[in-house]
């Protein structure tokens, strides 16, 4: 085990984790305030990291740039989706729920490699991307900093937004009781609506990060739709709040293992479920 | 009585022959590995296209029924399993992924058709204990491998790592039944031609569940100092791999990559600048077959040909196309025989079934790899030295 990578491991992993809070506050929204599992929100974040490419390929944008046309493009996707779908099963069993959602992954899945192709696309001329701070032996990558420091701010402004404001009183008036949140005259429904396309629009957003770290392919979202369900499960179903700390800890636990363990790089799936294990068992003697 | 049996065999055997050849393609048209899946369908259309303008097969039309395996074990063996008992075909062509081609294995034997298989390169030889497919499948009489196993492959990169002159090198390979034997394979011959494999790591590859981030693997690379890193990986994991190599500051001599393909657009990216990689077939290739594929796939396709797979792919359905021709049926043991004693056309030149070390029908071999490095957003032919369009350049 060489310590020197130590340093690295942990820098890597904290700059990873704001990814992975992005990725899984959005899905913590549609599960808190609506109580829906949404198995299309992966698609929502390759939908993102697509449309990104595309505004790349066209109109030379930067996706630093394309965030500000691809997130409230990702809201209103997210907005017809619940209004022609997912309103209509609100009151129906979790399955359907479940399996709606799941169609409609595949569906959005299908469409892109109807339009993209399932060849990895690049955004090929990112000046930043190879760019990375060399400070005390540690290498500062621009894009994981950029990628961190945006996550955070966007998660910082959900906060805010929940904590702070009528909208976010109002989700978290209806998150509690729905019925009572109706009955004490809030629009449900609206609050639902605003809270799905919220929901598209940060995973959309993660979905710009990572066309400019890997090549987005109707798949790309898989692994990080993953990892947000465990983190979210971490957290606690629905917990908005507890998300960033599931995020550190399991991105930093990821990159200690994969850099410290020899061959650690493929164990990092397991690191992750290993800790939503422990933690579900601790949890479930906790409450015996 | 005999005559009107004799009469309806014949017009049954008429009714078969006028229906035409069709040939089962399986290839992994979506998911992460549909580039290589969509690259082999290109070629396999162009092919189809080309036999049917010159006749088809014993004067009809080849039909070919492609299905999808999604580089996954259990899609591909569905997808064969449907090709055999639905479809009703009797040859078999196509192939991608080493994983899937270790599942198909069993239902290859169960139903034995004939096989032109374009996928599956491990073998396991040099590695103890594991069988490949060359093992599994190299001696059944029916099994034809049209691509270089992976110790082909490695000899073919071994010897153009002796060519840069580096001494140390760094092995990252993705996790799965490709990349691991693999590079087990590649670190002994490296080892034997007297380079020394300083680390031999395994990372997740995005193709399998991986998000894109190699650092921690490229950090150990790094802190070993070596003169070449040496990659095993697919096609998606590309950007990320190159841009993290630089981003974290490791400087190697060279960056050597063995992805199936390459990203369409990677060529204009910064991070191609100096990385190599092992190609059976590039665009600029100068042999005369190589100009008439190109020319001919760029009329059907409006694009250039970017991953070789559509070459190979090319190579495979032409085969089967003039074996069943050189035949005079689709009786099995001829086409087999015509396999075996065949010349056939390709991008890369002619070629031809012979044994190799597990194998009794191995079609292309070490001498189809050339060494590409990305020069300046061009794809520049570098070794083997006779074939090469400009001098290797190094990357530091």
């Amino acid at each position: 085990m060489d310590l020197s990578l130590l340093p690295q491991a942990l820098v890597s992993g904290v700059l990873a984790s704001g990814l992975y809070a992005l990725v899984s506050v959005g899905l913590a929204l549609a599960i808190g305030v609506i109580g829906i599992v949404n198995f299309a929100h992966g698609e929502f974040f390759m939908v993102g990291a697509f449309l990104a490419y595309q505004l790349f390929v066209s109109f030379g944008f930067d996706p630093l740039l394309s965030l500000l046309i691809v997130a409230p493009a990702l809201a209103v996707i997210g907005g017809v989706i619940y209004l022609s779908t997912i309103r209509f099963v609100l009151k129906a069993p979790e399955l359907n729920q479940m399996l709606l959602t799941f169609g409609v992954g595949i569906i959005l899945q299908n469409l892109a490699l109807v339009i993209w192709g399932g060849d990895p696309r690049s955004i090929a001329n990112v000046p930043y991307r190879s760019i990375g701070y060399q400070l005390g032996g540690v290498s500062v990558g621009m894009v994981p900093l950029g990628s961190f420091v945006i996550s955070v701010a966007l998660v910082a402004a959900l906060y805010w937004t929940l904590a702070r404001t009528p909208l976010g009183r109002a989700m978290r008036a209806v998150a509690q009781n729905r019925v009572g949140a109706g009955l004490v005259g809030l629009e449900v429904n609206r609050v639902y609506l605003v809270a799905f396309a919220l929901s598209a629009l940060l995973a959309g957003m993660g979905g710009v990060m990572i066309a400019v770290i890997q090549s987005p392919t109707p798949t790309v979202g898989l692994a990080f739709t993953l990892k947000a369900f465990a983190i979210v499960v971490l957290a606690g179903l629905g917990n908005v709040r507890g998300i960033v700390g599931a995020s550190l800890l399991v991105a930093v636990a990821e990159s200690i293992v994969a850099t410290m363990v020899p061959g650690g790089d493929a164990l990092r799936n397991a690191v992750f479920f290993a800790i939503i294990f422990l933690v579900l068992i601790w949890r479930s003697r906790k409450v015996a | 009585m005999k005559r009107i049996v004799i009469v309806l065999t014949a017009a049954l055997l008429s009714l078969g022959l006028a229906q035409g050849v069709t040939i089962g393609v399986l290839a992994p048209l979506t998911g992460g590995a549909a580039g290589t899946g969509q690259a082999l369908k290109a070629g396999v259309d162009l092919a189809l296209a080309e036999i049917n303008a010159a006749g088809g097969v014993l004067g009809q039309p080849l039909a070919i029924v492609l299905e999808d395996t999604k580089a996954d074990a259990a899609t591909g063996v569905a997808a064969f399993e449907k090709l055999m008992t639905e479809d009703g075909v009797e040859f078999i062509g196509g192939g991608y992924s080493s994983g899937v081609t270790l599942a198909l294995v069993e239902p290859f034997r169960t139903f034995q058709p004939v096989v032109l298989w374009t996928g599956g390169a491990v073998s396991g030889i040099g590695i103890d204990g594991f069988d490949g497919i060359e093992e599994l499948l190299g001696q059944e009489d029916w099994f034809f491998h049209v691509h270089p196993w992976d110790y082909q492959n490695t000899e073919a990169s071994t010897a153009f790592q002796a060519y840069t002159g580096v001494q140390t090198v760094a092995l990252l390979h993705e996790d799965s039944a490709f990349g691991g034997p693999g590079a087990v394979g590649a670190q002994a011959l490296l080892e034997e031609a007297g380079m020394e494999v300083l680390l031999r790591e395994a990372f997740k590859s995005t193709l399998s569940g991986g998000t894109g981030d190699f650092r921690a693997a490229i950090s150990k690379a790094a802190a070993t100092g070596a003169e070449m890193l040496y990659w095993i990986g697919y096609d998606s994991d590309v950007v990320p791999l190159t841009s993290q190599v630089r981003e974290l500051g490791y400087r190697p001599q060279y960056i050597f990559g063995a992805p199936p393909g390459w990203p369409s657009e990677f060529d204009a990216a910064p991070e191609a600048q100096c990385v190599t990689g092992l190609i059976g077939f590039l665009p600029n290739m100068p042999n005369p077959e190589a100009k008439q594929f190109l020319d001919a796939y760029v009329a059907m396709h409006n694009s250039q040909p970017d991953n070789y797979f559509a070459a190979i792919g090319y190579a495979m359905l032409w085969a089967y196309a003039d074996a069943i021709n050189a035949a005079g049926s689709t009786d099995q043991a001829a086409v087999i025989a015509a396999l075996e004693q065949g010349t056939f056309r390709s991008p890369m030149g002619e070629w031809g079934f012979g044994p190799s070390v597990q194998a009794k029908h191995q079609g292309f071999g070490a001498e189809m790899w050339n060494v590409f490095q990305f020069q300046n957003g061009v794809r520049e032919l570098v070794w083997p030295v006779e074939r090469a369009t400009a001098p290797l350049i190094s990357c530091n």
